[in-house]
């Protein structure tokens, strides 16, 4: 049973197309790797998973469960508040901009939600944030603000914030691209050890050489269309679609 | 000579109304942070009858002239609803201005809380807060520093505004002035009131840059 399933996705801004049935299945454990010409509709897929935006029509199942099914923009499901947040949690994003809070430290931004949400006791969630900072590498900061840290320090933290939540699928929007060329690599290692370690990740990057290593499938979107699927040695040696080798072409 | 004499023979009872003008402007202000937050709250809400009906409301208290606004509220709304007739001059003056200027708070918050990046609400989301829980701990922590200079700015706009309740004959620092300068006959008395009135903003605008700059130290 695939963990994540979307079956016709379909999202419109007003008239403005973004999705056009958007049909993808991902596997427990496995990496996908989401390519793509900028505003193809990547972010906005993410997005959708996990209802930060709210799709016009189609399906999605998360760990088998239905989240939302619409058509013509009216819901067909109807959850608890409780049984969709029960979902969503599975669930951990990490943003392009790492969207830490500022008003709080690197520690208290990956306690927020394991306290508030889950109920977790402040010294124990304190014990998981270290302990989730030296996974990142950032044992020492963890009593620093947001401002006070690199872009990559910050996006190392936000990694960490999401996995405070224990996800089963980690969410990536362009998690480097707002990051100096210098600062990259850190973050991608995390990366890389965090796909080492079975959870379930759908990224969308512009790192070619992450794309290459660590992931198990690419996804080609364009258009808001998913346009290719194949092995990262397919794709990246030969790839069948005519825009994903004009894409490919550009960005090497 | 003479003058100064008489104006500082006038000073006490000038000193006393200032407690008025003191009085009203701090209750007001307060009442009007307590409703403005709810106002602030219902007009981003996305229920939108909510929204709507606090739109509406600041949309006639900073659409209509607070001088109307405590007129009807001392006189006419006695006699549209004679259960709510208000007899003491203060607490009429207390009404109007709280409701007049919860309005402008509440535009002000609104302001402050929609300022903040949408990003820091998506990333709340995302770890599974509700929005309310969002809101009152990531969102308004980080808005409320950014309230503060308008909101001090507002109270001492109402430390003057409270001069219009000498109006329906409450006497306060301005209406004081008035009586004084009708019994002695002598226009004088404009000149310690107003200095009184400087005194008092100067004296807040002072507390407020050090409450300011306190405020903001780790943005
Ligand atoms: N909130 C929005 N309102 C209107 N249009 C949007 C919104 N978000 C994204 N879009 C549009 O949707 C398209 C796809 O955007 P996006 O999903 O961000 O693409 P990508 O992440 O692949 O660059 C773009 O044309 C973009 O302008
Ligand atoms: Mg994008």
């Amino acid at each position: 049973m695939p963990i994540i399933e979307t079956i016709d996705l379909c999202k419109s801004f007003g008239q403005l197309e973004v999705l056009k049935d958007v049909s993808l299945s991902v596997e427990q454990g496995e990496v996908v790797v989401i390519l793509g010409p900028s505003g193809a509709g990547k972010s906005t897929y993410l997005r959708s998973l996990n209802e930060l935006e709210t799709i016009t029509s189609g399906k999605i199942l998360i760990g088998g469960e239905l989240l939302d099914e619409r058509r013509g923009g009216h819901s067909l499901v109807k959850l608890t508040p409780e049984q969709r947040t029960q979902i969503l949690l599975r669930m951990g994003m990490v943003f392009q901009r790492f969207n830490l809070f500022p008003h709080k430290t690197a520690a208290e931004n990956i306690m927020l939600a394991p306290v508030n949400v889950k109920g977790i006791k402040e010294a124990l969630a304190r014990e998981q944030a270290l302990d989730l900072l030296n996974k990142v590498g950032l044992a020492d900061k963890a009593d620093e603000y947001p401002a006070r840290l690199s872009g990559g320090q910050q996006q190392r933290v936000a990694i960490a914030r999401a996995l405070a939540m224990e996800p089963q699928i980690m969410l990536f929007d362009e998690p480097t691209s707002a990051l100096d060329p210098e600062l990259v690599g850190d973050v991608l290692t995390v990366m890389k050890d965090l796909a080492q370690s079975g959870i379930t990740m759908l990224v969308v990057t512009h790192e070619m050489g992450f794309a290459r290593e660590a992931a198990d499938r690419v996804v080609f979107m364009c258009d808001g269309t998913i346009s290719e699927e194949s092995s990262p040695d397919e794709f990246f040696t030969n790839p069948q679609n005519p825009r994903a080798r004009q894409f490919l072409n550009s960005i090497l | 000579m003479n003058a100064i004499n008489q104006i500082l023979s006038w000073i006490p009872s000038l000193l006393n109304a200032t407690g008025v003008t003191l009085l009203l402007t701090v209750c007001s202000v307060c009442a009007a942070l307590v409703l403005s937050v709810f106002l602030a709250l219902g007009k981003i809400s996305r229920f939108q009858p909510l929204s709507k009906l606090a739109g509406a409301y600041i949309f006639f208290f900073r659409g209509t002239p607070l001088l109307m606004q405590l007129f009807f509220i001392y006189y006419t709304l006695p006699m549209l609803v004679p259960a709510l007739t208000i007899n003491s001059r203060f607490l009429a003056a207390f009404v109007a201005f709280s409701l007049n200027v919860a309005a402008y708070l509440a535009e002000i918050i609104r302001a402050a809380i929609q300022s903040i990046d949408k990003g820091q609400m998506e990333a709340g989301k995302s770890l599974g807060l509700s929005y309310g829980q969002a809101m009152r701990l990531v969102i308004i922590p980080q808005a409320y520093k950014r309230m503060i200079p308008p909101i001090c700015n507002e109270f001492v706009m109402v430390l003057k505004d409270t001069s219009l309740v000498s109006i329906i004959a409450l006497t306060d620092l301005t209406f004081q002035t008035k009586i004084i300068a009708a019994n002695k006959a002598s226009s004088l008395v404009y000149i310690p009131a107003m200095l009184i009135y400087l005194v008092m903003t100067a004296l807040f605008t002072v507390i407020f840059d050090r409450l300011e700059k306190k405020l903001s130290v780790y943005e």
